[in-house]
Order: C-alpha cells, then structure tokens, then sequence
C-alpha cells in the first residue's frame, strides 16, 4: 500500500511542478508578450490611476483635461469636439489616437525629459504627475473651420508658413470625443468616417489646385514664362487621348498667367508634356509628395501624398505616358494629395520657397509650470527657388483678384491662391482652394477641400478659406 | 521541543505574515481603514489560537505543521478578498468561525477516525445524497447546477460530499482490497477481478458521469474520478485500475465536450482563448494578463491593480475561483510559487500521514483526502493558469466561499485525528494509548 501512496505522492509533486514551470513561463518568459497584446487593457486601466496632463491650444483653451473621481482620473474634453481628430481620445476599451497617443508618455510624466523619478518615489509606489502640452492651434481659427464645414464632408487646414505651425486642422464630419465609448460602434463603421483625420488621411485627386506645383516646375525650368502665349482651342490632344477644359470651356489666346487664373487645363497638359515626367516628378518630390509630412502624430495618422493604384502609393520611378503627364500636370491622373500636403504647397510659395517641417505641438510644460520641450522650427524641403515663388505669389494674387478664385478675396488683405475642381465622374466635383495671405508677408496658408459638391472650387471652398483666413489674421501674428 | 510547542511557534509566525499582509493592503488603501478591518486580524489570530487549543488537548500527537500552513493560506486568503472586495472578507470571517466550529465539533464527536469506519455505508449514502441534491434543488451558477440556496446562503454541497465519499471508499476500498487485487479471470489477457466487487465501483463511475451531464460540474466531476481512481490505485496498487479509470474518464471526457455545449465551451476556450477574447474566453485572458502583470515581485499586497475605477475586479470571480490571480499578480512569481508550495506542503503532510498510518482505513483515508486536497488545488490552479482546461473549482482555504472553508477545515480535522492515532500507535505514552483504545 505505502508503494502507492507514495507514487501517488510523486504523480502530485510532478504536477505541482508543472505549476511552478507554467507560472514562471507566465510571470517571466512570456509577460512582456501578454502585456503587449492589444487584448490586454491593464496598461490603459492603471493609467487612469495618473493624473493625465492636459492638451491646450496655444491661445489657452483646454481642449482636454482629467478630472479625479473616487482615486481614478477621468478624461474630459471640455470643448466638446475642437478638433478631435487631431487631439484624438482616450479611452480604456479603444484605446489612443491622435496626440493623446502621440504625446502619451509626456501625458502620463513618463517622459525621460521630465526628469528621472527617484527610487523613494517609484518605492513608495508614487505616482507621476502627467505634463502638459501646449499646442500650436488656435482655438478661435480651429472653431471658424469647424463652423464653416457644419454639413459638409471635407477638410481645411490652416497653418503658419513661416514656421509650420498647424493652426487649424478641421475634419468633417466630426465627433464628439465625450459620447465615444457609447458610439464607438457607430463611429467606426460609419460610411463617412467622422474618426478619419481627413486633413492628414484624406487623399484627394487635388485637381487644378495643383497646377501650383507644375508651373513651380515650368518657371524654374525655364520652360515659360508668365507671358508665354498659348491658344486654347478647347482640346489637346497627345497620344490618342486629349485633354479638355473644366465644363468644355474654350478660351482662345491667352498667356501662361492667364492660364492659372482660368485653369486652362490644355495650357497645363501642353506645359506637362513639355516638362516631361522626370522633371514634373522631381518637382512634386521637391514639394514633399512621396514623403509623409513629419507631423508630430502617431504612425499612420498622416499619410504620403503622390501617384496612387488604388490604396497602394506607385514609386515615383513609375512609368507613366504622355497623356498620363498631361493629365498630372493638372492634378489629375493617379496624382492623390491630403489637404495638408496642398497646404504646404501654397505655404512653399509663401514662404519664398522654402517649407518648413509642420508641427502641432509647441511646447510641453511640467504641472509645475517649467517647460521642458519647445518646439524650434526648421525647414523641411527646398520645393523651388525664391524668384520662382516670387513670381508664382503675384500670378496667385490674380487667382484671387481676376481669376477663378475671386470668392477667397478679403477686403484689406491682399491674398493669393489657387482653386481646384476635381470631377469624380458622377456629376459631383471635389472643390479646392489653396492659398495665402497677406499675400506680400503672408501670415496663413491654408488647404479647403470640399466632398460630393455640385459646386467649383471657386464657389464652394474659396469662400470657406477667406473665412478661415480672416479668423487667423484676427488672432494675429504669433511671436 | 513538543508538536503542539512546535505548532504554536509556527502558528506565530504565520500570524507575522499575515500582519504583515493586512498591514500592507490597508496601507494601500489607507483612505478607507475602519475599526471592522482591525477586527478581522483580532479575530483571525483567536481563531486559529482556539483551534491550537483544541488540537492540543484532543489530538496532542498530531502533525504540528498542517494546522499552521492552513492559517497561512486562509490568512493570505482573507488579506486578499478583503484586498478585493471588503465587505465579502467579513462574511469570509463569519465562515472561517464556522468552519473552526464545525472543525472543533468533529475533533469533539468523532475523536478518533476510525471510528466512522462503522458508519460507512451511512456516510456514503450522505455524501451521494449531498451530490446528488443540487440536481434536484439547485440553481444555476454560471451554466453548472451545484448550489443550493438554504436560509438565504449559498451551499455548495459537492465539497462536503468529496469528504464523506473518501471516507465511505476509505473503508470499502480496505475491506475489498484483497479480493480487488485478485483476479478470477482474464479478459484479452489483462486479470480482472470478480464482478461483484465492481459495483459500487461502476456506481462511483456513473456518478462522476451523473454530474458531468446533469450538474455540468466538469471540475468537481474530474475531482472525483481522479480521486477515486487515486484511491483504488493506493488500496489495491494495481496500475490496470488507474488505466481503467483514467481511459473511462478521458471517454466521458470527449463525450460531454462533444455533447454539453458548457464542457465543450471551456475545451475549446483552453485550446484558443483568442478567438474569444470579448466573450468565453474574457475571463480566462483576464486571468493570464493579471497574472503575467505581477511579474517576479509583484506590487505587494494591495498594490497591484486588482480593480477599475467603478471597483469591478479585473476578472470575473476573482474572490472566489480566480483568487489565484489576484495573489500571483500582487506578490508576483516569488509569492505564487510560495504559495503552490505551501499547498504542496499541506499535501505531503497528508501523503505522509497516510504512508505512516498504523491500519489501512487510516491509510486510504489520509492519502485519499489528501489527494482530494491536491488534486482540487491542481485543477483550479492549472486552470486559471491555462496548464489544463479551466473548470471551476474552488482555492482550498483561500478562495471567497463558506462551503470550501467549512469542508477543507473538516478535512484537516480528519487529517489531524489520523495523525494523531498514528503517533499514538507508534510512539505515544500508555496514557495515550489506552484513551484511545476506550474510544474503540
């Protein structure tokens, strides 16, 4: 009997060890795994435990804060939905987007620089204190943009081109980032995408809008001039294809400049094919298309702009026709852009040439007042030469005095810019407007896309950008 | 030094721990202190003094070490459920009363084991009836029948029953081993004794079967397979039984996960637990992330994160089933292990007792409880561990729950009772000796 029990014994102590195997497996080997899988909310739960730094515009408005209940800090957004895409949520079943992801460890005073928490602290199990961050948006400008896009689908983005401070950054349709746990379900599979940040995730066929880069590559290349003659006729044709104007217009004699401010469409494909592809290429690289705007949010909440195949962005070394660069050369073709990326294409020609890294973040202050990071801006690309932008600017400003973008025009201001109709083939256009302004020491540069409208980039977004523009030169200039 | 000297000492000692433990959790929580949480240490240290007490003058010769590590992991329990939910760990203290009472009064009555062996069909007969009740006046807990609600409580009879049945097959396992182990013929060359001894052995068989079907009770229906088949093993020391058993059981096994929907639910849960992750397999996930979060050390008692912000714990039954959890996520590796060996302490204790025992009832009895005792601790710990399915079973003396307290401090009643005959045999005074004979 006693030989028995006693391997009964031995069976019992085997399992026993294989306890204490699969223990130490799940507290040491495999704990980082388990802590990493997107099944495991603990991080995000304990965290509450933190009291989150706020996120506040640069004029002072708070656009989130936690607020502490019974030992656990609860995440507010106290102006409802000022600009969410960006800010982004917080929440312990969905997770982070925007800069409450990007700035998360500065958030929760994790950062190493705030400081290096002492051993007594971390032993006596203190907790941080979350840092804030100060953004580079103005309420006021951001709360115009929103209004201006109530009922539309669409994006406008406002920043400063001197510095690359993201001023504006509106979504529409939006969300509300206080009802997201009870919508979440509705939110993220809405046709409409209220969660997208269009201004970065949006690519658009940017149309005309884009003729900005093609006669930046024109001009500099010496291939014309502004007063270059050309005779529209209604029609290019080039490689058994043509190009026709916006509405089957025919505008005659005319002269390069003229071919801006009216979109003359077979001017641009004449000027494209000129160009070549190589050359047009180099210049959208100059601009920026092909790299994905540094902006300070988390992987994949900005996206290239430049040659798409569906969701899949082509090399720029992508063969392409003749007719195909003709109809880039007027923004059309595979040539997808996000408003930011337009937005820093007028802001290079503002900004005499030169576009400087965008960023949203200014700075990051400790509770107790002490600033630890400060944003210092620097250039990001050379997109062409500062003559070039010169004489680009002047010929912008007729866009807006004379051309197709007069809708834009703000009395006092002199401001320069360039529209966009992008036909989508079932009688409904994508309306842009780019532009600046004052268009002689430009302050604000701007991107309005505008979805599904029956309306041209003149009559639909032109209007929305001299609204946004007016708020942004109201706020005044920053130091 | 004495036994009872030596128990005491180590009762102390056990009784720093859990200070300590207290200390920490309140000091975790300080902003809620109040004069009940004081109380449940007070309490805590009497109980267990009192049943110092009444070992040493009942059971003097008994094992010194099962009575100290029970208070540990009863200690480590409270700490924890109050750590989880305070208002439970009084209710958990009431039971722990209970249990010292019901674990006094069997010291008191039965005085010497052996002398259930005359009540042996009786007791089985009650351990059948405390098994079989549910069936018929249950309620359903989370998809398995085996409570009943008595007097505004909750009784799970099953874990008095696992007693009372070990007991009964103590006895008749003895009294048949011989005949058990002798076979009368051969079936495909493999000796199989005479079928008439088979039948309170198939009965035992279809029961475990009986609460896998009707009661969907897969971890206490597992516990009495294994523990019948443990006990059939030790009495006749024939590996054909064990076989036998273990392939009838594995046959059930396959067939209720492919006819219970409950049964098969939690198999496939153990295979792929993230195929689930927001529904079956919610609770098990949780179970894994708290424990892989308590790392090497852990946070320390009451300074892990063991609740939200509404005070849900983090996963579903963490007083009860899943305590395990909470403890290895806030004492970590070190503390867990800690705690499977005091575990494995109790069961070499018990396994010891019954290799030691002077007749084989007090034999079958201590290895047979004592293999209760590990097997239901293996069970839940692989289980909320992901070693083997998960069934629910209850902690032994740690888990929320006042039928696990109250039957586990019976079963260490007995344990003791046979230890303490075992001394006596062996080594005890005439004084001894002759107390015990009258009780005979």
């Amino acid at each position: 009997m006693n030989k028995a029990i006693t391997r009964v014994f031995v069976v019992g102590v085997v399992l026993f060890l294989a306890l204490i195997v699969n223990l130490t497996y799940l507290q040491v080997v495999a704990a980082d795994r388990l802590a990493a899988r997107p099944e495991n909310k603990r991080q995000l739960a304990k965290e509450l435990r933190i009291r989150r730094g706020a996120i506040l515009s640069y004029d002072g408005v708070v656009l989130a804060k936690s607020v502490r209940r019974s030992g656990f800090y609860h995440r507010t957004y106290p102006e409802g939905s000022l600009a969410p895409q960006l800010v982004g949520y917080d929440s312990v079943r969905y997770g982070r987007s925007g800069l409450e992801k990007q700035m998360n460890e500065v958030l929760l005073g994790r950062a190493p620089e705030l400081g290096v928490r002492s051993w007594l602290d971390q032993l006596l199990g203190r907790r941080p204190t979350g840092a804030d961050v100060v953004t580079t948006l103005s309420a006021e400008v951001q709360r115009v943009a929103q209004q201006a896009l109530i009922g539309k689908r669409g994006a406008i983005v406002a920043l400063d081109p001197a510095t690359g401070a993201l001023l504006a950054d509106a979504s529409s349709p939006t969300y509300d980032q206080r009802g997201l746990e009870d919508e979440w379900a509705e939110l993220t599979v809405a046709e409409d995408a209220p969660l997208l940040n269009r201004v970065t995730q949006g690519l658009y066929a940017p149309g005309s809008s884009f003729k900005v880069v093609t006669a930046a590559a024109a001009l500099e290349e010496g291939v014309v001039t502004p007063e270059a003659q050309f005779v529209d006729t209604g029609t290019f044709v080039i490689y058994g294809g043509k190009v026709t104007n916006y509405g089957d217009a025919v505008y005659g004699p005319h002269d390069f400049e003229t071919a801006l401010t009216q979109s003359i469409n077979t001017t641009f494909a004449k000027v494209g094919d000129k160009l070549g592809r190589g050359r047009l290429v180099r210049k959208m690289r100059a601009f920026g298309f092909w790299k994905v705007p540094p902006l300070d949010l988390p992987p994949g909440s900005v996206v290239a702009s430049g040659r798409y195949d569906g969701e899949e962005l082509l090399s720029p070394e992508a063969k392409m026709d003749p007719l195909a660069v003709a109809w880039a050369a007027c923004g059309q073709e595979r040539v997808l852009a996000t408003p930011l990326q337009m937005a820093l294409v007028a802001a290079a020609v503002a900004n005499g040439g030169e576009i400087m890294v965008p960023y949203v973040v200014e700075e990051v202050r400790t509770r107790d007042g002490r600033v630890v990071d400060e944003a210092k801006p620097s250039r990001w690309s050379t997109a062409m030469d500062p003559q070039t932008a010169l004489t680009l600017n002047e010929m912008m400003r007729r866009v807006v005095t004379s051309g197709t973008g007069t809708g834009a025009a703000i009395e006092g201001v002199e401001v320069a810019g360039k529209t966009g109709t992008a036909e989508r083939g079932d009688s409904t256009n994508l309306a842009w407007f780019i532009g600046f302004a004052p268009a002689s020491d430009p302050e604000v540069a701007v991107a309005v896309v505008v979805e599904d409208t029956l309306a041209t980039g003149g009559a639909e977004a032109a209007p929305l950008a001299a609204k946004v523009m007016r708020a942004a030169l109201a706020a005044g200039r920053r130091p | 030094m004495s036994r009872r000297t030596t128990e005491l000492l180590y009762l102390v000692l056990a009784g720093a721990v859990s200070t300590m433990a207290y200390v920490s959790v309140y000091a975790g929580r300080f902003h809620e202190i109040d004069r009940r949480s004081i109380l449940y240490g007070l309490v805590f240290v009497v109980i267990f003094l009192v049943l110092h007490v009444v070992v040493r003058i009942y059971l003097p010769q008994a094992d010194p070490y099962l009575l100290p590590v029970t208070a540990l992991l009863a200690a480590i329990g409270l700490t924890e459920i109050f750590r989880i939910k305070p208002s439970l760990a009084l209710l958990q203290g009431q039971w722990l009363i209970v249990g010292a009472l019901l674990f006094a009064l069997t010291v008191v009555i039965v005085r010497d084991h052996v002398r259930l062996d005359r009540y042996r069909y009786l007791i089985g007969v009650l351990g059948l009836a405390l098994l079989v009740f549910p069936i018929v006046a249950g309620t359903t807990v989370n998809g398995a029948k085996l409570w009943i609600r008595a007097f505004g409580m909750s009784i799970q009879p099953s874990e008095f029953a696992k007693i009372a049945i070990v007991v009964f097959l103590a006895g008749y396992l003895d009294d048949k081993k011989v005949l058990l182990s002798v076979p009368t013929r051969h079936v495909l060359g493999v000796p199989v004794p005479a079928a008439k001894y088979f039948g309170p052995l198939v009965l035992m068989g279809g029961l475990a079967l009986v609460m896998l079907v009707f009661m969907k009770d897969f971890g206490m229906s597992l516990l009495f397979m294994a523990v019948f088949v443990a006990l059939l093993y030790m009495a006749t020391d024939r590996i054909v039984y064990v076989a036998a058993g273990g392939g009838l059981f594995a046959a059930a096994a396959a067939l209720a996960v492919w006819l219970v929907p409950h049964v098969g639910d939690r198999f496939s849960i153990w295979l792929d637990p993230w195929a689930k992750a927001d529904t079956t397999g919610y609770q098990l996930l949780q179970s894994l992330f708290t424990i892989a979060d308590g790392g090497l050390l852990g946070a320390g008692f009451g300074r892990g994160f063991l609740l939200y912000a509404d005070r849900q714990p983090v996963v579903p039954d963490l007083q009860t089933d899943f305590i395990f959890a909470a403890i290895a996520n806030e004492i970590g590796l070190l503390g867990g292990v800690a705690v499977v060996l005091c575990f494995l302490l109790f069961f070499w204790r018990g396994m010891r007792i019954a290799t030691q025992a002077p007749d084989g009832f007090s034999k079958l009895l201590a290895g047979g409880l004592a293999a209760a005792f590990g097997l239901q601790t293996f069970i839940i710990l692989g289980g909320v561990t992901r070693l083997i399915p998960l069934t629910g079973l209850t902690l032994p003396f740690v888990s929320y729950g006042g039928s696990s307290i109250t039957a586990n401090l019976i079963l260490l009643a007995l344990l003791l009772m046979v230890s303490h005959r075992t001394n006596v045999v062996r080594a005890g005074t005439e004084v001894e000796r002759r107390r015990l004979a009258e009780l005979g």
